[in-house]
């Protein structure tokens, strides 16, 4: 087996997904994986691919134009998610969309199909949570958010945030992948990496509560019917890896 | 009336006015898309958004106060009644914006339910509360949610002014008969509650034509399938009176917002009277039927006040009767039954056990099973354990070859309803027999997990008491 692997990023993703096709290994000798690969096998090739952009581009080019850009859209969305398959799945998903047409991905006859519906669900709910839990904190003139999603999902949320605040400053930090939003008022927002003692330096700014946050905390508390108490039902629909940076939580 | 008002700080009068409020049931923030827009906060999304969950597990979406809980009125069941001696606090209109505001930009919330005890009368009140609303839309160009409260008996005036400031407008029924009413809200009457709701109905059909879209609010995209549903004609109509629109008032009608877009939605008490269950689904319908409204709420009394003509307090809140009569509500908004089909004079309440989708069919075994691979959609609604989505997805992938049960479970059909009442490929599941008092076993069984969750911890788990019940040790 050739197994193909690339950082986790749409770029080396795609770059990774061109280099596999063109390889004319078969795509049954051909498995594509994210790194770090965690177990590494004795009778397998590995074979790194960096990120190169004539490969990116030819790869969208033909996604969007010889299946759909509706296709190539759930593809590129599907590669924020931490799934260990998540790159050998899109590279499946593909080959399936240029025999069928851009309906493969509702082909849930195929496993493929099935699991990259599981996947999109998954890394839905993710996106859907964190829209939900984000909590900013007002540093100065800017609002900051910190968040420790599975996924890369900063991306995703970067548009929710600035159609919901654009005339605001703010910035939403992954601490576990080390990105952030960053949307300055009335602009658009734009994609950073951080480095550690940035990162370090974001940090602190949780630590600062403000008057709205206490208050906010009164509320919560007092909204809550106490004939009604219910910590199952709440445990349920409030699970504990959201709760981190929720502040009336804490 | 107001004199300690000045002493309390902000946090304070939160603590009051959220603590009147919480009764109310709605939260959602639901029924209206809007983008944001440079210069303006906020924006609103049509499936609402819930940021937290509260200790009793209920969601929290918009910061829901009372503008004051001073009330001259002395509906028997409420905790702001004239006659309760509880700490009175009001906000004023630029409290409540910074509250809203602040809480906003934090992402605690999608925005502001705005509910009042009355003040002086009810047209002073409602004026009030328009007041902080146009202060929030216009001075703190706030573009998000709001769901306003209407007090029974303002002018008409107000009530358009309100529907133009927020998205949604709600008159609490509360309860659903007259002799209710009288019995414990004496200050209330039905056509006062009644009539606003039929011109606030007709205002937003109206507005909504003179937009283009159609004059009912969009229900869930399922309906559109169902050739029966409550939705569909409009029979059984609650009289509401002979005025039908609400007037413009200049100032608000300058705002060119549309009229409560996200619609009109009301509430009702559940276990302080006694009406049946038939008799509130039956009201649930022809208020969707008569005024269009988006949402009928339910809330199981809370004994909060010792009065004769209620139960006594510390009488346990009817939670399970509750979610059954949502169910119901769910039954009849998403899947095309009517109220007399899941309830009739002989038989006017909900089985506790069992839910009202599983009830039906238990008693309509003759339409069962159904061939997942040929059913049309609107028999698949109506199996136990398949809702609208999987129905999507199933048809969506019939389209592409057969469906078989190892998919059906991928798709979160629920199996472990569904085996009793279908067949993929003409198999069913099981070998199990199509025979009422053997499904009613097995589905009651799969349904007491669900049962003890709603009544939280006042149900436990047999299995649990069953080491102390024979006096033994856990793996002693
Ligand atoms: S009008 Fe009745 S329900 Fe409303 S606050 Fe006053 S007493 Fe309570």
């Amino acid at each position: 087996m050739y197994i193909y692997t690339c950082e986790p990023n749409l770029e080396a993703m795609l770059s990774c997904i061109y280099d596999a096709w063109t390889s004319k290994r078969g795509h049954k000798n051909i498995k594509l994986m994210l790194e770090p690969v965690e177990q590494l096998t004795l009778f397998d090739e590995y074979i790194h691919v960096d990120a190169d952009s004539e490969k990116v581009e030819k790869v969208m080019d033909a996604v969007n134009m010889k299946i759909s850009p509706w296709f190539y859209r759930q593809l590129a969305y599907s590669s924020m998610a931490y799934e260990e398959d998540v790159l050998d799945n899109m590279y499946h998903c593909m080959i399936l969309g240029f025999h069928h047409g851009p309906d493969a991905l509702g082909m849930v006859q195929y496993a493929d199909i099935m699991r990259h519906n599981e996947i999109r669900k998954r890394l839905g709910n993710e996106v859907n949570r964190f829209q939900e839990v984000l909590r900013f904190h007002q540093v100065g003139e800017v609002y900051i958010a910190h968040f420790e999603p599975k996924s890369r999902i900063a991306i995703a949320l970067g548009p929710i945030f600035e159609d919901r605040m654009p005339s605001e400053n703010f910035v939403i930090v992954d601490d576990i992948h080390k990105e952030a939003v960053v949307h300055h008022k009335d602009a658009h927002f734009y994609m950073y990496k951080l480095s550690d003692e940035e990162l370090a330096r974001l940090l602190q700014t949780e630590e600062e509560n403000d008057s709205y946050t206490d208050m906010w905390k009164v509320f919560f508390d007092t909204i809550a019917i106490k004939e009604r108490t219910n910590k199952k039902c709440q445990d349920n629909l409030f699970p504990m890896w959201a709760r981190k940076h929720a502040v009336e939580m804490n | 009336m107001f004199e300690i008002q000045e002493e309390l700080s902000l946090d304070k009068k939160l603590e009051i006015l959220s603590d009147a409020a919480k009764y109310d049931v709605a939260c959602t923030s639901s029924g209206v898309d809007r983008r944001g827009q440079k210069g303006m906060l906020g924006n609103s999304c049509a499936a609402g958004v819930c940021h937290t969950f509260a200790a009793d597990g209920r969601c929290v979406s918009l910061l829901k106060i009372l503008m004051t809980n001073h009330c001259i009125y002395d509906c028997k069941y409420c905790k702001n009644r004239i006659s309760n001696d509880v700490p009175r606090a009001t906000f004023s209109p630029e409290e409540i914006c910074n509250l809203t505001i602040e809480f906003y930009k934090r992402n605690y919330i999608e925005g502001l339910f705005l509910s009042s005890g009355i003040i002086q009368n009810p047209n002073y009140t409602m004026e009030k509360m328009c007041e902080a609303l146009r202060m929030l839309r216009m001075e703190y160009h706030f573009n998000g949610y709001i769901h306003v409260k209407a007090i029974p008996g303002a002018s008409e005036e107000l009530l358009y002014s309100a529907g133009l400031l927020a998205d949604r407008i709600s008159i609490n029924m509360e309860l659903p008969t007259q002799a209710s009413l009288e019995k414990l809200a004496p200050n209330k009457t039905m056509t006062n509650i009644i009539r606003p709701m039929n011109q606030i109905s007709q205002t937003i059909a109206s507005h909504r034509l003179a937009i283009g879209k159609s004059a009912k609010m969009e229900r869930a995209g399922i309906n559109q399938k169902l050739t029966h549903s409550i939705f569909g004609n409009t029979v059984d109509k609650i009289e509401g009176g002979s005025s039908l629109f609400l007037p413009a008032e200049r100032k608000d009608r300058d705002l060119r917002r549309p009229f409560a877009a996200a619609g009109q939605s009301t509430q009702m008490i559940i276990g302080a009277t006694d009406e049946t269950d038939l008799e509130l689904i039956r009201t649930t319908q022809s208020l969707y039927q008569s005024f269009d409204l988006k949402r009928v709420f339910y809330s199981g009394y809370i004994p909060i006040n010792e009065d004769d003509s209620l139960p006594e307090i510390g009488t346990p809140v009817p939670l399970l009767r509750e979610h059954r009569l949502y169910q119901a509500d769910w039954l009849m908004r998403y899947y095309g039954f009517f109220a007399e089909e899941l309830l009739s004079e002989k038989n006017p309440f909900f089985d506790q056990k069992l839910d009202p989708k599983c009830n039906w069919a238990i008693h309509h075994l003759e339409n069962f099973p159904v061939e997942i691979n040929k059913a049309p959609e609107e028999v698949l609604l109506r199996v136990p354990g398949i809702g609208p989505t999987s129905v999507k997805k199933i048809v969506s992938a019939r389209r592409y070859g057969n469906v078989n049960f190892e998919m059906l479970k991928k798709m979160h059909v629920m199996l472990k309803r569904a085996q009793y009442f279908i067949t993929c490929n003409g198999k069913m599941l099981y070998r199990t027999p199509i025979e009422e008092n053997f499904i009613r076993n097995q589905l009651t069984d799969t349904e007491k997990v669900s049962v003890m969750k709603i009544e939280g911890q006042t149900v436990q788990y047999k299995q649990m008491s069953l080491f102390s019940d024979f006096g033994l040790k856990a793996g002693g």
